[in-house]
């Protein structure tokens, strides 16, 4: 409430106070010679500041509960914004360790290939005799260029 | 006298009401990791004339191992969105 940034919770406090003791002068004292002289307007001026004081008050109230939900909120953002992160640090361990293990075996079966596979009898004669059709090169390697032909279409 | 408090409450009420507005606090978006963030490298072609069997057996064992790189950061998004989902709606609104 924008009031608030121009009037302290204790002037609010005044105020109420203020329109309460007015009112009381108003309405209650109002037999005392001095009071009952100006009654009417006392009791005007006193339930206009009382009621203006309560609006106040019920607005520094409300305030207050904002204020506490603000904190409450940026607390809880607080802790979410660091649950975040670490799960952020647990999933790039996964991917790293995941990519890890996948290169380590992917260069484990290629070693194997040319360890043992190369050199097998049966594959060799393979190799020397089979060499593999162009036809089957360009058309593995027209699928493993698949994606050139999405980027084309953007 | 009643009649004054039934007045000086209904306006506390309503100032209580009236002043109402959203929290302004918004949690920040989370960063993706970075491996997350590098995009798939592209699948390797079989290069030169003559090729044998072998080259070939290697190209492809290449390049299933790239398909798999890419499922693991395919997969680590769906575990990012699915944790972070998770984390954003834990504040209470």
């Amino acid at each position: 409430m924008w009031i608030f940034t121009i009037l302290s919770e204790f002037i609010v406090h005044c105020i109420f106070l203020g329109g309460i003791l007015l009112t009381l002068f108003g309405f209650v004292l109002s037999f005392i010679p001095f009071i009952g002289k100006y009654r009417i307007p006392l009791q005007i001026l006193g339930l206009l500041t009382l009621v203006f004081g309560a609006f106040l008050e019920g607005g520094l109230a409300d305030n207050k509960e904002w204020e506490l939900k603000v904190k409450e909120v940026e607390a809880q953002v607080a802790k979410v914004e660091t649950q975040s992160a670490e799960k952020n640090i647990e999933i790039q361990e996964k991917i790293v360790t995941k990519t890890k293990v996948l290169k380590e075996k992917g260069d484990e079966v290629i070693k194997y290939i040319d360890r043992e596979v190369v050199k097998k009898e049966e594959v060799i004669k393979y190799i020397e005799n089979c060499p593999v059709p162009q036809d089957i090169i360009d058309a593995h390697n027209a699928a493993a260029t698949l994606n050139n032909a999405v980027k084309d279409k953007k | 006298m009643k009649f004054l408090s039934i007045i000086l409450i209904a306006v506390v009420i309503s100032s209580c009401s009236m002043f109402k507005q959203p929290v302004p606090v918004v949690p920040k978006f989370p960063n993706a990791t970075p491996d997350l963030m590098k995009k798939c490298e592209n699948l390797k072609q079989i290069e030169g004339d003559k090729v044998s069997i072998g080259d070939m057996l290697k190209v492809i064992v290449t390049n299933y191992t790239l398909y798999y790189e890419c499922s693991t950061k395919v997969d680590g998004w769906q575990d990012w969105y699915n944790e972070q989902k998770k984390i954003y709606e834990s504040i209470k609104k």
